[in-house]
């Protein structure tokens, strides 16, 4: 189901929220406040260790390529693997984070939104709009929200069902594997391709810009850096395609831990209307999901794992969120708000299952997600013929469209 | 060849600018602001912001260190003073910004951009 109006679902009358807001407020001033010299020690301190298991990586596969069958294997493996792990460090902790403007206060120039580009298919500049502008901004909102499914998986009942979501569980797989790619395209926006509302002029813009990009990725990890191992280059794009594959499938599973769960829920576009900070501020508590681990895990996933503490304040420094995670949690128990989360396997057990309840029509499953009073939700017959009615928001696959009039 | 909106050379109209996109008041479209804060592109162009990140407000703004009109290039700050407004503009420049979203209790109803590393 699909929340049409977050206060009612929540049982909260309009003083309700705007203390929530009020304290959700304070609680980004105090950090802002206090951000300063230890916050950006660390994020140096991460791209520095990020910088060192990458290139130890790559010398470790040059090194290895004259040595003995026994002593090339085991140093290509663990080379591959802290390729993996850099890759994963700078996309999730560093890149993501720096193109929020997380840490654009610290006036580095290096580590600044504007400037990063990072080891990925996507360009930079594309996942700005994508993610920081269309998903952060109508976060789980039907026909809005690109990161609902990536444009190839029905993740919500009010999703119309058709007989290629049989195929869901092969497009997962695909998806997660191949999850730089899903990301690249992602800004196309695949469903207004489909329909073929989108602009054919856009979409060659956005098509050279991640091509190069592409082109950029693919050189360097199967052509550059498998030349410098010289005879064993076909071992090095082995190590190279393993560490992009563990890539791949951690930041399938941590995004998709962050919106799919079943406590995380969808809204309907009537939400959006005249939404107040306190407002936009509950509906991200309610679309998002956290997992619970230790430093480690949460520091190899960006953070994420306080996806709502991130959903809540977008450009604070991610190091922080630990710290205002329980008073977050402390609140949505004042107010009796869901604050979900749980260990990582259990969320993305509760993502699988979605993911496969929903190859199938709604009349043959159940709704996992937490019942609704009257008149607060829609239901799939309603969606359909909003769907039927729905202009897509212009914003969507238009991160080029610089040129409004060329549209009209 | 779709030509990119932004600052044309002698153009001061407002609705050449990425953010005053069908805004026939000269106010910038708070649809488009947001955008602007978002995806980190420039009021005027459109294009990704750079370093550093200027905005332009009247005195009141830069006293309360808070400004309506969205983020801009350095070389873009020309064309939204050349705007007419009733008081001049003043250009502050800064590394970051945090963008504040309106409350229902606030005075003041618009978003806001609030910078946080003055240069």
């Amino acid at each position: 189901m699909a929340i049409s109006d977050v206060q009612e679902y929540c049982h909260l009358t309009e003083a309700d929220v705007e203390a929530i807001g009020r304290e959700l407020d304070a609680l980004r001033e105090r950090v802002e406040r206090s951000r300063g010299a230890k916050d950006a020690a660390y994020i140096r301190r991460v791209i520095r260790a990020q910088r060192w298991m990458a290139a130890s990586a790559r010398i470790g596969m040059i090194v290895a390529a004259p040595l003995d069958k026994r002593y090339r294997r085991p140093l290509q493996a663990a080379s591959a693997v802290s390729l993996g792990l850099a890759k994963i460090l700078e996309n999730m902790e560093i890149g993501h984070n720096v193109m929020h403007g997380q840490w654009d206060w610290m006036n580095d120039p290096e580590i600044h939104s504007s400037t990063w580009e990072w080891d990925t298919g996507q360009p930079a500049e594309q996942w700005k709009h994508s993610h920081n502008y269309i998903h952060h901004q109508f976060t789980n909102v039907l026909g809005y929200d690109n990161d609902i499914g990536y444009g190839v998986l029905r993740m919500a009942r009010e999703q119309r069902w058709t007989p290629a979501n049989l195929g869901q569980p092969v497009y997962n797989a695909l998806l997660a594997t191949l999850f730089q790619w899903g990301v690249a395209l992602h800004d196309l926006d695949l469903d207004a391709i489909r329909h073929g509302k989108k602009d054919p002029e856009e979409m060659r813009r956005q098509l050279a810009q991640i091509v190069r990009k592409g082109r950029h990725q693919l050189v360097k990890d199967y052509v550059l850096y498998p030349a410098l191992t010289g005879p064993r280059w076909k071992e090095t794009i082995r190590a190279n395609v393993a560490a992009n594959l563990m890539r791949n499938v951690w930041a399938y599973l941590i995004i998709f831990c962050g919106h799919f769960p079943d406590g995380a829920l969808h809204f309907t576009e009537d939400e959006l209307e005249d939404e107040t900070r306190a407002e936009w501020y509950l509906r991200q508590i309610l679309g998002t999901a956290n997992f619970e681990g230790g430093p480690l895990l949460h520091l190899m996933s960006g953070n994420l794992g306080y996806q709502i503490e991130h959903h809540l304040f977008p450009d604070l420094v991610s190091n922080r969120y630990a710290e205002i995670a329980p008073e977050v949690r402390a609140l949505c128990e004042k107010y009796e708000l869901p604050y979900t989360t749980g260990p990582l396997h259990r969320q993305y057990g509760q993502v699988l299952r979605t993911i496969h309840k929903l190859t199938l029509p709604n009349r043959m499953t159940k709704d996992d997600r937490p019942p609704t009073g009257e008149g607060v939700t829609i239901e799939q017959h309603q969606r359909v013929r909003h769907e039927d009615t729905h202009q897509r928001r212009t914003e969507l696959g238009a991160w080029s469209r610089a040129a409004g009039r060329s549209r009209a | 060849m779709v030509a990119r909106r932004g600052p044309q050379p002698g153009v001061t109209t407002a609705s050449a600018l990425f953010a005053w996109e069908g805004a026939p008041d000269g106010v910038p479209s708070r649809r488009l602001v947001t955008r602007c804060a978002l995806a980190r592109v420039c009021g005027a162009c459109g294009r990704p912001l750079g370093h550093p990140i200027a905005f332009v407000g009247t005195s009141d703004e830069v006293a309360r260190n808070a400004f309506h009109l969205p983020p801009l290039h350095d070389g873009c700050v020309d064309a939204v003073r050349a705007l007419p407004a009733p008081v001049p503009l003043t250009v502050v420049r800064t590394a970051g910004f945090e963008f504040v979203r309106p409350g229902s209790g606030d005075a003041d109803p618009l978003p806001r951009f609030v910078p946080n590393s003055l240069l």
